[in-house]
């Protein structure tokens, strides 16, 4: 298991598919990127999972509680991933 | 030689140097003169003896007769008869023969010879005479061994002490003043010069005085010159010489007399002093033997004393007597020894006949009587240091015996008491022991004693063979020890005797307490266990544990007849030490010392033990009538479970076949299944029953039952398992037909999956693992890399359960199959309703969908933030992928 962290650089789009969630019983994870998204290019594989939003742990979140976590993130998002 | 260097210290050759001066022909000639004149002088006073004279003294000699009277006077013999004729020869002869007379009394006359006399010589004659005065008037002068012109001179000296102003040392020059002269007459006649009044400066006065008192009352005639000799510095020697020697021959004839009347006078004295003597020495003696007689026989007393002290007092007297009276005796006697030597020599010497002693008093009756007082007082001292030892032997016994017997006295003093005293009635066994202990040790002091008693005994003896004045009491003394040491042999026999008979007894005693405490000690332990075991509570599960138990009881119940023997036995010992006690009256502290364990005790256990058999029979046969009633529950519930268990597995059994296989559409399973839903419901009573059963078996704590490998756990899980999986696999069938119904999956394509699912559910679980499903998508022509596969793994199975349920198998299937994403359909949907806006108003949502549902939009969609939006605008995209779990950001 191989924790990282990376931030991209805003606006959105950050070009990336987010699954799951606490309420679907699945880890939030990484479905699709968009090929040369801000995501593809900071090194998001498909499949990982996404630890913390913004410094808070991911695990306990729900889909839209993940959502608007990015959401709110305007200027910069910062994520910690693992795969 | 000049001859006024003539010196008087020359004397000794006097004759020799006369005659060389004679031989000189030098004469003075007022020497001359006066020689002439003494000598006259002095042939006269002793030619007048024979009744002639001289008137000139070269003339008158001449002839030789007057020479020869002239000798035969001062010689006192008689010469030669002289030749009567008158011629020359015969005046030679005569003179010869004076001269050979001279010559024969030792005078040498040389160069005097028979002529020159005859001849009228005066120098020879003069010489001639001087000769003959020389010799026959000063030559026999002695005085105190001095002799001749030394020996007058001396006399003169010596008769002349006396007067200080008169120093005679020569023959002339000391002459001069004439008080040598009347000191010398002085001297012998002193009545016949009254010498004070002379004086020294008048010597005229003091010679004539002399010469005249010398001539008329000594019969010494004028021989000399006053005038002559005061005016002649130095007067003639011999002159002098010859008138002085005639004073000596005139005093000594007085002297003579004087002599004699002193020589008797001497012998008279010695008589008397011989007498003295005598007299003396008688008394000393009669003294000296009464002293002896009167201290023999003090000697002699062998009187004994009985103390030191009156020895020590008689050694002292007897000290005294030789230190203070003895030595002045011992110096009588030597003293009169002394004296009676002194006295015989004396008498012996003064040619006096010896001394004989008076009757008894004689020498050897003195020495006689000292030698017995010597040998009275060596005995008397032998016997007083004999006395002396003897009494202090016996003073020294008499201490040792005191010594000793106090000693010993003190060493018995409370013996007799300790040896009667009744201590060890009332001791134990140890307390005996320690007492014959200390028994013995005392019978060895007193072994150790034994000697000393004889000492003791042997000390008395010997103060009465010594004759020790206070006997009787070191007898007495000596008695009383020797009696009490008798009585204490017999009482140590005694008490040794009482000591060792109490201790057999008490020995008996303790052995039979040993003997009860090594019994009663087990018997105890035995009769306590059973008592334990009897009241043992037991918990049994079987009946063969009760029947067990019960066994062992009747064991136990057979064991008790011996118990009781043994019993009997140790009240038995209990009660010889009682009969012991009470027979020997021996009194004991009361208490087994090896056991607090005691009869009464072993009685009380013992009925006790009696007591709780048949307690412990009851406790028994109830509890074996307890097992067999839970036999019997066990034997039911067993029945039942037996049935029900298999009954349940069956069924699960054909559930799973059901779902796993393929009989018929869904419907037609579903059908199927609720029907066994219904028998499963209607079954239920009898788990009920069950249940009843067990809570029996549980209420009678019934923990197995061999009768049966179902629990009712195992029961009641397969129950519920049983209850879960016709639910689930109802619904299983029941999604089944919706997805198929939601996908358009045909019954052919389900039983398609179904058969992949199956052939890859190797261990028909209903479910597959990663492996399998792994394998299985391969075979559906899925090349798959290691993401890609952990992409759809998390997909198809999201709680990461390592495995992949059919459902959700057809899920991935369908998905995979199907055409649209199911979020998008949404979001297409949405987007209608909205009017193809990018975002929905409440309103909107409010007029197409039901209220509720309308609501639910409104609350969950985030506002929309796109730069088209108006207010109020809600995102329904993120809302629509959100509800699927997907989100595109």
């Amino acid at each position: 298991m191989n924790v990282y962290s990376i931030t991209l650089a805003g606006p959105a789009p950050w070009g990336f598919r987010l699954q799951g969630g606490k309420d679907f019983s699945m880890p939030l994870t990484v479905s699709r990127l968009t090929p040369g998204g801000k995501a593809a290019q900071a090194g998001v594989g498909v499949g990982d999972w996404v630890v913390s939003i913004a410094q808070l742990n991911a695990e306990d979140m729900t889909h839209v509680e993940a959502q608007n976590q990015i959401r709110a993130a305007t200027d910069s998002l910062s994520l910690s991933l693992s795969r | 030689m000049d001859p006024y260097d003539m010196d008087d210290d020359d004397d000794q050759i006097y004759m020799q140097q006369e005659d060389s001066w004679d031989r000189d022909m030098l004469l003075d000639p007022a020497w001359e003169k006066q020689q002439r004149k003494t000598f006259t002088a002095w042939c006269n006073s002793h030619l007048r003896k024979a009744g002639t004279q001289i008137d000139n003294i070269e003339e008158d000699f001449r002839d030789g007769l007057k020479l020869m009277l002239l000798l035969e006077v001062i010689s006192g013999e008689r010469l030669a008869k002289p030749e009567r004729g008158k011629m020359r020869v015969h005046k030679i002869s005569n003179v010869n023969k004076a001269l050979g007379f001279i010559a024969s009394k030792g005078v040498k006359l040389v160069s005097i010879g028979a002529e020159e006399i005859v001849d009228g010589n005066a120098k020879m004659t003069l010489g001639m005479i001087w000769t003959i005065i020389l010799r026959f008037a000063i030559q026999d002068i002695s005085v105190e061994e001095t002799s001749a012109k030394e020996g007058l001179l001396l006399w003169c000296q010596r008769k002349t002490a006396p007067y200080k102003n008169v120093n005679i040392q020569n023959f002339h020059i000391s002459w001069k003043d004439g008080l040598g002269f009347c000191a010398l007459i002085h001297r012998h006649r002193p009545e016949l010069i009254d010498y004070a009044k002379l004086r020294k400066d008048d010597p005229m006065t003091n010679l004539n005085t002399a010469f005249d008192v010398a001539e008329k009352y000594l019969d010494i005639p004028k021989m000399l010159d006053a005038e002559d000799i005061v005016g002649t510095a130095r007067p003639d020697q011999k002159a002098i010489m010859t008138y002085v020697s005639s004073f000596y021959h005139a005093f000594s004839g007085a002297q003579k007399a004087e002599t004699a009347a002193n020589r008797i006078c001497k012998v008279l004295a010695v008589n008397q002093e011989n007498e003295q003597l005598m007299e003396d020495y008688e008394k000393l003696a009669s003294d000296l033997l009464e002293w002896i007689r009167r201290t023999v026989p003090w000697l002699e007393n062998r009187a004994p004393e009985n103390t030191m002290q009156a020895m020590q007092q008689k050694l002292e007297d007897f000290r005294d007597y030789r230190r203070l009276h003895k030595p002045p005796k011992v110096q009588e006697k030597c003293q009169l020894e002394i004296n009676f030597n002194t006295l015989q020599t004396k008498l012996r010497l003064s040619n006096r006949p010896a001394f004989m002693p008076s009757e008894g008093k004689m020498v050897s009756d003195i020495s006689g009587a000292w030698g017995g007082l010597e040998g009275a007082e060596k005995g008397y001292e032998e016997w007083l240091l004999n006395e002396i030892r003897r009494l202090e032997r016996l003073d020294h016994l008499a201490e040792k015996f005191r010594q000793k017997a106090a000693i010993h006295e003190a060493w018995t003093h409370g013996k007799e008491e300790m040896l009667q005293h009744l201590d060890y009635e009332t001791a134990s066994l140890s307390e005996i022991k320690a007492l014959l202990k200390k028994h013995e040790a005392f019978e060895s002091d007193l072994a150790a004693h034994q000697d000393r008693v004889e000492q003791i005994a042997a000390i008395a003896q010997e103060l009465n063979e010594l004759d020790y004045y206070d006997s009787p009491s070191v007898n007495a003394r000596c008695q009383r020890i020797c009696d009490q040491w008798d009585g204490l042999g017999a009482m140590t026999h005694k008490r040794s005797e009482a000591l060792q008979r109490t201790e057999k007894l008490l020995e008996t005693i303790d052995q039979l307490y040993l003997e009860f405490a090594k019994r009663a000690a087990p018997f105890n332990n035995w009769m306590e266990g059973a008592m334990e075991d009897l009241q043992d509570t037991f918990i049994v599960h079987t009946i063969e544990e009760i029947q067990g138990l019960s066994t062992a009881h009747e064991q136990f119940k057979a064991t008790l007849p011996e118990a009781d023997k043994e019993r009997q036995a140790i009240l038995g010992i209990h009660n010889e030490i009682a009969k012991i006690v009470q027979t020997y009256h021996v009194n004991i502290a009361g208490c087994n010392p090896y056991t607090a364990i005691n009869p009464q005790e072993v009685n009380n256990k013992w009925d006790k033990v009696r007591q709780l058999v048949p307690q412990r029979d009851q406790a028994l046969i109830e509890e074996h009538a307890r097992q067999q009633n839970n036999e019997r529950l066990r034997r039911q519930f067993a029945n039942q479970a037996n049935v029900i268990g298999p009954w349940i597995q069956t069924k699960m059994e054909e559930i799973g076949r059901i779902s796993i296989e393929m009989h018929g559409t869904l419907e037609d399973q579903l059908t199927h299944l609720r029907q066994y839903e219904k028998n499963i419901v209607n079954y239920k009573p009898k788990i009920e029953q069950l249940e009843g059963d067990h809570q029996l078996i549980q209420g009678a704590l019934i923990f197995d039952n061999k009768h049966t490998n179902y629990t009712m756990e195992h029961i009641r899980v397969g129950w519920e398992q049983l209850l879960t999986t016709i639910a689930r696999t109802i619904n299983e069938i029941e999604n089944q037909i919706l997805t198929r119904d939601a996908k358009g999956i045909s019954q052919e394509q389900m039983n398609e999956f179904r058969a992949s699912f199956n052939h890859f559910d190797r261990k028909r679980t209903g479910m597959m693992d990663a492996e399998d499903f792994k394998t299985c998508l391969i075979s559906m022509g899925y090349s798959l890399g290691e993401a890609e596969f952990s992409r759809i793994m998390s997909i198809v199975d999201p709680n990461r359960l390592g495995v992949v349920t059919f459902q959700a198998f057809i899920d991935f299937m369908s998905r995979e199959t199907a055409d649209t994403d199911t979020a998008d359909q949404v979001v297409a949907s949405f987007k209608v309703l909205a009017g193809d806006k990018s975002y929905i108003l409440a309103d909107e949502l409010r007029r197409e969908l039901p209220p509720d549902q309308a609501e639910y939009c409104i609350a969950r969609m985030a506002p929309y933030s796109g730069p088209d939006g108006a207010p109020g605008a809600l995102d329904y995209m993120s809302f629509s992928t959100a509800l699927y779990g997907e989100s595109d950001l």
